[in-house]
């Protein structure tokens, strides 16, 4: 044994590796084994057949959750991005002391535990909250029903996402040169012309990492829809939680996470052939 | 981003073990971590709701059963069916007890989930679990909406000229449909077998009017107390909770819809002695009284109510005043199959 690892060591590259066996056999029995065995309950339970995928792809209620479910991380995501690109320029170009307190205020929100915050939504939103209360103070003596609706948990789930495309967008922006904008100042580019032709190609790595990260965080949503949604607009992670919670379908819960598995390092292969998925972590 | 996590491998087990052991945990202790069957010491692990539900049985059964028998309680939260038949499946125990409601004791029974008990008093033993305390589905709604009173039954909670406003029930088909057909006018004794496709068609009608289906019981508390909605078919507990609380809300015991609680062994604990033993404490009258009393429920074990003030019973649904006006469950008459039916619901409620 000692010998095997003194001549493994003569061959310094393999070095690196040697260190990550720890993380290896950590993931391998706490993520692989339970995984493959989620596939293997997939197409086995309750006998082995191809049916609970069969369900799953052509049941209506199943297409219907799925695309609910792509609409609801597509429309997050750009939500995100909308309100966290001019962020991330604000930080940008303000002084270090703004720019802290705004990486502060956005962090925070991380530091909150998850319920909390959905929780805080729905006082803010409910019937005997400061919005409804502003709404009617407002003159409008019927107003809008704000919680329990789409809006309300597309509201939430931005909140809960934006930091990540905050980070990655004012990481991306914090690298870009200056000289190069001014001498795209220089060359006669002017306003939205600058911005279109020099400073959004430079952040592009920035949005498709942001949009990534939260498009695919967002696909397992689970909590947030449940409480804070109309129950019309299910996503998955909720209803493979029903499946296995009330109806012991562990085959059909497995079969849907295995679509949404797929599914989603589909996406990340996508992104890997555009990008590179090393650049996902800056 | 979900809450539930996945079964914890068992391999860190021991060693949490030994050291819970080392520490002295004479005390009830929640334990997350899965142990592997084999010969136990003096404990039972029992399966629990928590908060303030693991509190009252931990006062008024728990401890007593401990101090009793010597047996020492650990508790996991929250109870989970699906838990219960993992456990049996992979050997792998987690807990020894753990209530069911009515369809779920039918199907663990058939799936071959727990332990064969025998009845420790008259009527208690029900498909192999022993009758604990009921709960009620009843009518509550808010006094500051309604001031002359509320629906006092669920064609009048269906009825929404008269009773306008936003409302919420469970997304719990086997509880709903029910409540749906007696909307339309079906007569609580010949409620059962379940009429599916009339209970769709009620429902139909008040869709658009259910602003939540609640799914969490402290969530239903939660919009009854904050005025989120103005009526909710509600647990008879939780909506006490948001009376003692001081919301302006009111509540029936007509129609409610009563529930029983069974208490079950897992199949092929090692500890089922303990198991059978605790069992048959927990539904003894005294223990079962405090219980019931403390976490709003009602006692099953009939011996109970000599326990019982009249004050609190008033607050029962089994108790003599209360349990004319409601109606039980008939799972076992239920008329289709459940989870076809749950499946049809879901696919309903998306749609």
């Amino acid at each position: 044994m000692g010998a095997t690892i003194a001549k493994l060591a003569e061959r310094p590259n393999l070095w690196p590796w040697l260190l990550l066996t720890p993380l290896a056999i950590y993931l391998a029995i706490f993520f692989l084994v339970p995984l493959v065995n989620v596939a293997i309950m997939s197409v086995t339970e309750p006998r082995l057949t191809l049916a609970n995928y069969e369900r799953v792809l052509v049941g209506a209620l199943y297409q219907r959750v799925f695309l609910n479910t792509f609409l609801t991380a597509g429309l997050v995501t750009l939500a995100c991005l909308l309100v966290a690109y001019p962020l991330a320029y604000l930080m940008n170009h303000s002084s270090q002391r703004t720019a802290m307190m705004i990486l502060l205020l956005v962090t925070m929100s991380f530091w909150t535990s998850f319920l909390v915050r959905t929780y805080a939504w729905m006082v803010l939103l409910g019937n005997n909250g400061p919005i409804i209360a502003f709404i009617k103070a407002i003159g409008i003596e019927i107003p809008p029903q704000l919680l329990f609706t789409r809006f309300s948990s597309t509201l939430a789930m931005v909140h809960i996402l934006a930091p990540y495309m905050i980070m990655n967008i004012y990481s991306v922006m914090r690298k870009i040169d200056p000289v190069l904008i001014r001498s795209a100042e220089s060359l006669g580019a002017r306003g939205f012309a600058l911005f279109r032709h020099v400073y959004l190609p430079l952040t592009a790595p920035g949005i498709a990492n942001g949009c990534v990260l939260v498009f695919v965080i967002c696909l397992g949503f689970y909590v947030t829809p449940v409480l804070l949604g109309s129950p019309r607009e299910q996503m998955i992670a909720g209803l493979i939680g029903t499946q296995i919670e009330e109806f012991l379908a562990f085959g059909m819960g497995s079969a849907m996470a295995m679509v949404l598995l797929a599914v989603t390092l589909a996406i990340l292969a996508i992104y890997h052939r555009r990008f590179g998925l090393d650049k996902l972590w800056g | 981003m979900t809450v539930r996590r996945n079964r914890a491998p068992f391999l860190l087990a021991p060693s949490r073990r030994s050291f819970l052991k080392a520490s002295g945990a004479a005390v009830t202790t929640t334990l997350a971590m899965p142990y592997i069957a084999q010969a136990q010491e003096n404990v039972l692990y029992i399966n629990t709701w928590g908060g303030p539900w693991e509190e009252a049985a931990k006062q008024y059964i728990f401890d007593p059963f401990t101090t009793e028998t010597g047996i020492e309680i650990r508790t996991v939260s929250p109870v989970s069916f699906a838990k219960l038949a993992q456990q049996v499946r992979t050997g792998t125990y987690e807990f020894d007890v753990t209530t069911l409601g009515a369809g779920e004791l039918i199907r663990a029974e058939q799936a071959g989930l727990i332990e064969e008990l025998e009845a420790p008093f008259d009527g208690g033993l029900f498909h192999n679990g022993i009758a604990s305390h009921a709960f009620a589905t009843v009518i509550a709604w808010r006094t500051d909406k309604f001031s002359d009173g509320g629906p006092q039954n669920w064609a009048e909670f269906w009825d929404v000229e008269r009773f306008p406003g936003p409302r919420s029930l469970q997304r719990y088909p086997a509880r709903v449909l029910p409540l749906a057909l007696l909307a339309d006018g079906v007569a609580p004794e010949d409620l059962y077998p379940l009429d599916i496709d009339r209970a769709f068609a009620s429902l139909d009608r008040i869709k658009d009017h259910v602003l939540v289906w609640w799914t969490a019981g402290a969530q239903s508390t939660q919009i009854l107390r904050d005025g989120e909605v103005d009526l909710i078919g509600i647990w008879h507990g939780r909506y006490f909770e948001a009376e003692d609380a001081g919301a302006p809300v009111a509540m029936t015991w007509n129609q409610g819809e009563i529930e029983r609680a069974y208490w079950v062994v897992a199949k092929g604990t090692p500890n089922a002695e303990n198991a059978r033993k605790f069992v048959e404490f927990a539904t003894s009258p005294e223990p079962l009284a405090g219980f019931v009393t403390q976490a709003d429920y009602g006692p099953l074990n009939l011996a109970a109510n000599e326990f019982i003030s009249t004050e609190d019973a008033a607050r029962m649904p089994t108790s003599p005043d209360n349990y004319p006006l409601t109606f039980e469950q008939e799972i076992d008459n239920f008329g289709a199959d459940i989870e076809e039916v749950a499946q049809r619901f879901e696919e309903w409620l998306a749609s």
